[in-house]
């Protein structure tokens, strides 16, 4: 199976090239029907290499001689795999979802929307399977262009162009500190593997008796700063709201569902595979950095998604919110840790692409994603604002959905997480709850605010364009179906017994930092004997029932109020300025903020 | 943020971000030394795989996949801009003004477009023996073409670039390195293998799938630059955005 592992990523590649070059000439169903058979094969085989033993690939057959090798590898392990199978399930998802309603294509590309998402998904798989720092800087710059470009998508107005310039602007900054990063370190270790690297940094920590210098640190913090761009982390956030407000709504399924979450996968992977080691970063600065940011990015992502009406931008603050919380997760840095934030990751992935994909169906009903303008206009579809006050409730942490599980496995790890888990995830949750209640029951008073003048101009989301071209009517079978099966694989993930087993064996195996040069470099895998896990309890079970009525409360508590705005956090609101200046500023600041906070 | 905050604020920031890369700088190993550890492994490796340049060997065949991952960037790079740039519902194609050109450029243009072409090709074709290949001979073939442009004038570069063709090929370049990918595969080794016969060293048929791989770049290449600056020119030429009288009647 392990020869096979590429075939995952370049399945998709190849049917975008095939859509590219016959795009002009092929009709739109079978065009989609090429890029649905593609994602779906790709799906199918990282589903088939799950089941099979953890397997490496080394392309072009250039394996390691005496741990050395010229070539690049691809690891399929449990936790990697994963995430490309979550990926590839997504993007089956999102073409389902913009199966033949989404906006007409360009005259004369009819398969460029599913090429560009096809790619997409070539860029992430390959992210989420590269043994190689270079190898995934590559792809992290494909899932970047691609992202960008799929941002941008509606270029008749003005705002999808500016997000998709903040997205570029910052990520590409991102990029480039990666890539001066793994300069310093190739410069030090001749390698670019992530597990030769990691080795060859232990070896020369043995023969000097120390470990990593101010070069490895240097090293630690530029590359880490580019996947903190790409996770959305404070300061690093900016970039995410303003294109996910803007983005076509199945590419907005894609970002928030699991490209964000791409960043931290590659923040747990670098470090520990490279830096864990003796001749890398000391554990306590690892976890100082991703724990800080983490807590700040949760708490001002919650701050803030409660306070917006379009929402989008509301789904997106608490993508940020939630990106916090597995950072937080993360930075734990033990098997538990990561075993957590996987399960909350895989659960947040439907529940979030679900409720974005209900987002859409309001867009495309009535041309609006403004909470004010909608209100009551969601009566007539019971169905939708099932879905929608479902995915609130998941957000919130509401068992047995896999949100709630990965949370109470995360929070058990350390006495004062259960209340920022339970707080970040009741506002987030209750903001959404907020939304369906407004929309869908007509709770609460109609009609338009202005009452917020002093708080400054604020992004209210009405008279935008329908995604179907016109206004549809009933909402589609295809969008509404997406949306169900999307929050029944979050329930899933939370009930499926042999699910947490196995994710609790395979992040053993992703935290074992000597385990995977072993595995990569001298082919001896790690055995990692399946034992006994943590499932449900009842303290778990019993802080995400609490967190989940602490969102329905603070739902129906602010539901009658004309404001959303939290007194004091302005200042923090003006910071989201739309400024692509400000943006880059913060950004560089970031890299003199982890710096600090990697050394302190 | 008013200017000057930011401009504070960005100034903290590039002060740390330089002191950290200068601390790291003082680490790094001094200049001009023998150790060169994956320098040497690859010059081993091209030479046993008989490629003469071993940049290409590096490129194409012992890291193969990255490459496939950038011509995956441009290739993405070059539709995202198709798309972005396409000619939306409230804008209008309209035929460029002809513009006559100095009889100096175009004597210049007519001598130098063939010439562009013919070194274009060869470092596209020698890219497994001599500094070059498919990224750099790619962007000059296509170069080569927009000198129709620039010594005639935009209806002779039309005339002379269809444009759905050169679609075609920027596909099929990318479906064509995915493919010679999957051929190591199906002869029984790893995906990117090199599993063709090697050839004779220093001469064009050597590398074994070296210079198959560096061609489907620089096809890819070649029309993807030319399909991007075909749009940009579009863009530039053609399209003009609907007056407001236009858009009421």
């Amino acid at each position: 199976m392990g020869r096979l592992l590429p075939l995952i990523v370049v399945v998709p590649l190849l049917g975008a090239a095939l859509l590219v070059a016959g795009g002009r000439h092929v009709p739109r169903p079978v065009a989609e029907a090429v890029a649905g058979l593609a994602a779906a094969a790709s799906a199918g085989l990282a589903a088939v290499a799950l089941t099979r033993p953890p397997a490496v690939s080394w392309l072009g057959a250039w394996g390691p001689r005496d741990g050395h090798s010229v070539g690049i590898v691809l690891v399929g392990d449990r936790i990697g795999l994963g995430l490309a199978a979550l990926t590839s399930l997504l993007v089956v998802a999102v073409l389902a979802y913009s199966w033949h309603y989404f906006d007409e294509p360009p005259h004369g590309h009819g398969g460029a929307f599913p090429a560009l998402v096809l790619l997409f998904q070539a860029g992430m798989c390959g992210f989420a399977l590269t043994g190689d720092l270079f190898d995934a800087f590559v792809f992290f710059e494909l899932m970047g262009v691609v992202g960008y470009a799929l941002t941008g998508y509606r270029v008749e107005e003005a705002r999808p162009v500016q997000g998709a310039l903040v997205f570029g602007f910052v990520n590409s900054l991102g990029g480039y500190a990666a890539l001066l990063g793994i300069g310093l370190l190739y410069a030090r270790t001749g390698e670019l593997g992530m597990a030769q690297t990691g080795r060859a940094l232990d070896e020369s920590a043995g023969a000097s008796g120390r470990g990593g210098d101010a070069l490895v640190v240097a090293a630690f913090v530029l590359i880490l700063t580019a996947l903190l761009v790409k996770a959305a982390a404070v300061p690093f956030h900016f970039w995410l709201p303003d294109a996910h407000a803007v983005a076509p709504t199945p590419v907005c399924m894609l970002l928030s569902g699991v490209m964000v979450e791409m960043g931290g996968y590659g923040a747990a992977r670098v470090y520990t595979t490279v830096f864990a080691g003796p001749g890398g970063v000391p554990a306590a600065g690892a976890r100082r950095t991703l724990l800080v940011l983490g807590v700040v990015s949760a708490l001002a992502g919650a701050l803030m998604c409660w306070q917006q009406r379009h929402v989008k931008r509301l789904l997106a603050f608490s993508t940020v919110a939630h990106t916090g919380l597995f950072l937080t997760g993360i930075a734990l840095l033990t098997p538990h840790g990561i075993a957590g934030t996987a399960l909350y990751v895989l659960g947040h992935a439907g529940a979030k692409a679900a409720l974005f994909a209900c987002t859409g169906i309001l867009l495309d009903r009535h041309g609006s994603v403004d909470e004010c303008e909608l209100h009551g206009k969601g009566r007539d579809t019971a169905g939708t604002g099932l879905l929608f006050a479902a995915g609130g409730l998941a957000l919130a942490g509401l068992p047995p959905f896999g949100t709630s599980l990965g949370k109470a496995l995360v929070e058990e790890q350390s006495p004062w997480l259960p209340a920022l888990f339970v707080l970040v995830s009741a506002v987030t949750g209750g903001a959404v709850l907020r939304v369906a209640a407004r929309v869908f029951l007509g709770a609460g008073q109609a009609g338009r605010d202005g009452e917020e003048g002093s708080e400054g101009p604020e992004t209210a989301g009405g008279e935008e364009e329908p995604e179907t071209g016109r206004r549809v009517r009933r909402p589609p079978v295809p969008m509404v179906t997406v949306a169900a099966l999307l929050l029944a694989g979050a329930l899933a993930v939370g009930t499926v017994p042999g699910l947490t087993g196995a994710v609790t064996t395979a992040a053993e195996a992703f935290a074992d930092h000597g385990g995977y040069a072993a595995a990569v470099l001298d082919g001896r895998p790690a055995v990692h004997p399946a034992g006994a896990y943590d499932w449900w309890t009842w303290t778990g079970a019993g802080l995400g029932l609490l967190s989940a009525a602490l969102a329905v409360g603070l739902a129906a508590l602010s539901v009658g109020r004309r404001s959303r705005a939290v007194p004091g956090s302005a200042p923090l609101r003006r910071l989201h300025s739309g400024h692509v200046g400000d943006y880059v500023a913060w950004t560089v600041a970031g890299i003199g903020l982890v710096s600090l906070l990697a050394l302190w | 943020m008013t200017r000057r905050v930011r401009l504070w604020v960005l100034a903290a920031g590039l002060l740390a971000t330089a002191a950290l890369y200068a601390a790291a700088c003082t680490q790094l190993p001094g200049f001009g030394g023998s150790w060169h550890p994956y320098g040497d492994r690859a010059v081993r490796a091209a030479l046993q795989q008989r490629t003469a340049n071993t940049v290409s060997s590096v490129n194409f065949d012992l890291r193969a996949f990255d490459t496939l991952g950038e011509e995956s960037v441009l290739f993405a790079s070059v539709l995202g801009t198709v798309v972005l740039l396409r000619r939306t519902r409230d804008e209008k194609r309209v035929a460029p003004e002809p513009v006559r050109v100095p009889a100096a450029l175009r004597r210049y243009g007519r001598l130098m477009l063939p010439v562009t072409l013919l070194i274009g090709l060869y470092v596209i074709a020698h890219g497994q023996l001599s500094p070059g290949g498919g990224f750099q001979g790619g962007v000059v073939a296509a170069t080569s073409l927009h000198l129709l442009y620039i010594a005639v004038d935009y209806p002779a570069l039309e005339r002379f670039r269809p444009l759905g063709l050169y679609e075609l090929a920027d596909g099929a370049g990318e479906a064509a390195y995915v493919l010679l990918g999957a051929a190591g595969l199906i002869a029984g080794s790893a995906y990117l293998a090199n599993v063709l016969p090697l050839g004779t060293f220093n001469t064009l048929s050597s590398g074994g799938t070296v210079p198959l791989l560096n061609a489907a770049v620089g096809i890819e290449v070649t029309s993807a630059v030319v399909v991007l600056l075909a749009h940009f020119l579009a863009q530039a030429l053609e399209i003009e955005g609907e007056r407001e009288e236009d858009r009421s009647a």
